[in-house]
């Protein structure tokens, strides 16, 4: 077998796993074998797909010495790291609210305004990041409008014990074991991880830390039967429970109120699965799913009043998905599925009523192969609600090879996101600034008439009265890709993209108390629109250097605000601090999204098991505040400022099974606490890690 | 002490206008000379400390305004026809209805300050009505916009305060900052700057001495 050394990137095969030097072939190159599932729920060779995916492998994780899910995610082309209400992820522009995460194909819940906190998942068991670009909610359903990113854990055994501990700066420690057991019938893996870090101040002359101490530990069981030749069961088990001792500051009105106390946040979840081959061209399987996600904030705040907040998500779900392979050319797959699921909020009327939403779905997809060349998938799903309206979602894709150096593909798809609960059930009012409302647009009517026989309402707009069943936020995208592989030392992919978004759902004024606090509530208004390109590529160096990269560009808008703009009804500050009027290129879109992103790494792997990478994240400026007297970002508002951050690690696996790395993130200590808070100042870390050598079990 | 500055930015000479009176019969009016003067840093209840509970506390007082004589009016003139604005924190008084004994009123024009050549005769003036006022209150409903975030007042762009002054006259008048030094703060400023230097105006307004309504 003529040896090659393998490659670092995003596109590696994944049975090479960290500890295990061994030298594959370039698979990429040579087609793309790895498998990938998310992109049409079924297994498909990454070469044969006809949607943008990206897929970040074991390898990668562990040599960028990647331990949560936020630092992995942060290295791609397309995405963006969020912050505030926890670590979210943008992806080709769009908020946190509108990426699916999957763990195993079932969703994580627990979303505090929108924003799933990606630094709950744990990188420790995992084989593989899925990440698929475009509206899949063909498949997938709500919240999957901008991408889908499903992590894979590993079913299969590669070692019975293996555990890694690594120090780092900020008394950050994060440690790891995984056991596996393997038999003809049974599959085992176990793994445990425990992570804590004292917290980082990065403000100036302040004793607030940006991140507070925090104890996290997670555990994941997975099981998998073998029957007999037909038929397996599939259990998974995950908790993460994490504890976080809070000092929140809270500034409104030129008010500061200071908090001290605990959060602790809880997120299970259980799902089993039976899969049966009835036949060669035949298979089901069974699905069921439940996850809890339970928050809770025990604050005291320095006039000593308690501060309670709880947030308690329950999901359940069952699904059937069989997959029927009609001849050679001709592919297809049934799903039909519930999803019952409640929340409980000290932030709704009572937080002991249990809110409730039931959906029943239904989705078929078709691959269709006329010729070698040439793959088309088309795909429908129907979801049913019981507390919004319905959604219909198509997708439409195809892949076309041209020949061995170039492919296209071209994908048009719907994405929805249904209202959350929040924006159905939201009853809070804020006493600490100005005793404003915010009512659930399922409510609002009902909870404002009963103040207005109290004699408590002002003045209602007329917002008021349009208040009706909110409709789920859709989105129509579209996806051009070229794959161009002008040799086996080459790859390079560009994308163009489009997502016109409409139902947007805001928070509008609607009206006012007798006191003249705002009450506000939810509405579908919005209409807004994303498009870029992307470019990914890599270069073999030599034998044991690769260079790679990628690069998004970006752009946004409000539809509305970009019409208004055009009547000439949109009114700035010019440098003189006088009123002018707004005109197009002084305009930039949507808040927190930045034009330009970039991103470059250089791996170096010796035959000998020594590996070192160093890393650039750019990010050019973006707007964060509107500053200069109009509802509509532009050029006179107050922006971040554009940075990029250095990141290296170097480490060395032995045969005996040992492996050492240290490495560095931010190594230029760029510091921007105002907009960044997420970003610590230069950090260095050591990972030790020995495991047991198992061979040639599957 | 407030200092105020009197610039005389630009003269406008409204030029001969015809109006219109009847199918043969057209009236010039007389050139009009009106000057745009700039007020700086208007004290309106600036925040005086920190109360031991860490809520700011301020005097509470109105600060009384004569567009007519570019002055601040004594408060103890606040029940007479003497001033035409009272200002006290983001809210401003016009001199009428509840809030005082003269003819004032207003209306907010959504526009820029120079092209707001002739107040339309279609026009409606608001008087204060307590709770609500002709220049109406609360962000992004009247002349300001308060962002819970940043804890800063940022002054709308584009909107014009057409006030009916005590003795029945007309100005325009446009503010520009409810900050110390006539800018808002960075969003970076700190909290206790955010405090002590808000309540500050810097507005620059135009009064039409000879009844009409035209600029």
């Amino acid at each position: 077998m003529h040896k090659k050394p393998f490659i670092l990137l995003f596109f590696i095969i994944p049975q090479v796993l960290w500890g295990q030097v061994k030298f594959v072939k370039d698979t990429l190159f040579a087609g793309g074998d790895s498998v990938v599932v998310t992109a049409t729920r079924s297994e498909r060779k990454l070469s044969n797909l006809t949607v943008p995916v990206t897929l970040i492998n074991a390898q990668t994780i562990q040599q960028t010495g990647s331990i949560r899910l936020t630092d992995i995610l942060k290295e791609q082309t397309g995405l963006t790291m969020t912050s505030g209400f926890g670590a979210g992820v943008q992806l080709q522009g769009l908020n946190p609210d509108y990426t699916i995460i999957l763990i195993n194909g079932e969703p994580l819940v627990g979303r505090t305004a929108g924003v799933l906190d990606l630094n709950r998942v744990a990188l420790g068991n995992i084989k593989k990041i899925e990440i698929v670009k475009g509206p899949s909610s063909s498949l997938y359903g709500s919240e999957a409008m901008a991408g889908v990113i499903n992590i894979i854990t590993d079913a299969s055994v590669q070692s019975p014990l293996q555990a890694s501990l690594r120090y780092g700066t900020y008394n950050t420690k994060d440690i790891n074991l995984n056991n596996a057991f393997s038999s003809k019938s049974l599959l085992y893996q176990g793994f445990y991880n425990y992570y804590t870090t004292d917290g980082y101040s990065i403000r100036p002359n302040s004793n607030n830390r940006i991140t507070t101490p925090i104890n996290r530990l997670t555990t994941s069981q997975q099981f998998k039967f073998n029957i007999n030749e037909h038929a397996s069961i599939l259990i998974n088990a995950r908790l993460t429970d994490e504890t976080i001792k809070s000092n929140i500051t809270v500034s409104n009105g030129g008010v500061t109120i200071n908090s001290n106390g605990n959060e602790h946040n809880t997120d299970a979840n259980v799902s089993a699965s039976l899969n049966y081959h009835f036949a060669p061209n035949f298979k089901t399987s069974f699905r069921s799913y439940l996850t809890n996600y339970i928050s809770k904030q025990d604050l005291l705040t320095i006039s000593g009043a308690p501060y309670n907040d709880l947030l308690n998500h329950l999901f359940k779900r069952i699904e059937n998905q069989s997959d029927w392979a009609v001849n050679k050319n001709l592919n297809s797959i049934f799903g039909l599925g519930a999803v019952w699921e409640g929340v409980k909020s000290s932030r709704y009327d009572s937080e002991k009523l249990r809110k409730e939403n039931t959906i029943q779905y239904g989705f078929t997809q078709w691959e269709w192969t006329p010729m070698n060349k040439l793959i088309i998938i088309g795909g429908i799903r129907f979801d049913k609600n019981a507390t919004y309206a319905s959604a219909w979602s198509p997708k439409l894709s195809m892949l076309y090879k041209i020949n061995q150096y170039h492919k296209i593909r071209l994908s048009i798809g719907q994405g929805f996101k249904a209202p959350d609960f929040r924006q159905l059930y939201l009853d809070f009012t804020n006493a600490a600034a100005g005793n404003y409302s915010v009512f659930g647009s399922a409510q609002a009517q009902k909870v404002i008439e009963q103040l207005s026989s109290l004699g408590q309402i002002g003045v209602l707009y007329n917002n008021y009265y349009l208040l009706k069943a909110l409709q789920p936020e859709s989105s129509t995208g579209m996806h051009f890709s070229w794959e161009w592989t002008p040799s086996s030392k080459t790859f390079i992919n560009t994308q163009i993209f489009r997502n016109d978004i409409t139902n947007l759902i805001e928070v509008q004024q609607v009206g006012t108390y007798i006191t003249g606090a705002q009450i506000f509530s939810y509405l579908n208004i919005g209409r807004a629109f994303t498009q870029g390109a992307e470019l990914e590529f890599k270069q073999n160096l030599s034998n044991h250097i690769v260079l790679s990269g990628g690069y998004q560009y970006l752009i946004t808008g409000d539809k509305d605000q970009i019409a208004q703009i055009k009547a000439g009804k949109v009114y700035t500050r010019d440098a003189n601090n006088m009123s002018a009027r707004l005109t197009m290129s002084d305009y930039v879109g949507l808040p927190n999204v930045s034009k330009h992103k970039a991103q470059i790494k250089i791996n170096y792997l010796s035959q000998h098991g020594f590996f070192a990478n160093i890393r650039i994240i750019y990010r050019s400026k973006w707007v964060v505040n509107n500053t200069n007297g109009n509802e509509v970002y532009d050029n006179g508002d107050d922006f971040a400022p554009a940075y990029y951050s250095l990141h290296s690690a170097i480490g060395k696996e032995y045969k005996n099974g040992i492996a050492v790395q240290i490495g560095s993130d931010n190594i230029n200590n760029y510091i921007d606490a105002l907009h960044l808070p997420n970003l610590a100042g230069r950090t260095y870390f050591i990972n030790l890690k020995y495991q047991i050598k198992y061979k040639n079990l599957k | 002490m407030i200092k105020q500055l009197l610039k005389i930015s630009f003269v406008v000479m409204a030029s001969l206008e015809l109006v219109a009176c009847s199918k043969s019969e057209t009236v010039t009016m007389p050139v009009v000379t009106v000057s745009t003067k700039v007020v700086n840093d208007l004290m309106a209840d600036t925040v005086l400390g920190l109360a031991s509970n860490g809520m700011p506390y301020s005097a509470g007082k109105y600060t009384f305004y004569s567009l007519e004589n570019n002055a601040i009016v004594p408060s103890t003139d606040s029940a007479s026809a003497k001033w035409d604005l009272a200002f006290m924190s983001t809210r401003i008084l016009t001199n009428g209805g509840t809030s005082g004994p003269a003819l004032g009123g207003a209306f907010i024009y959504t526009g820029l300050f120079d092209d707001l050549k002739t107040i339309s005769a279609d026009s409606v003036f608001k008087t204060d009505n307590a709770p609500t006022y002709a220049i109406t209150t609360g962000s992004g409903k009247g002349w300001y916009t308060y962002d819970q975030l940043t804890s800063l007042i940022t002054p709308l762009a584009g909107r014009v305060l057409v006030i009916r002054t005590a003795s029945g006259k007309y100005a325009k008048l446009e503010i520009t900052s409810y900050y110390k030094g006539g800018v808002t703060l960075p969003v970076s400023a700190s909290d206790l700057e955010k405090l002590t230097k808000q309540r500050y105006y810097t507005f620059r307004y135009t009064y039409q001495s000879n009844g009409s309504k035209t600029f």
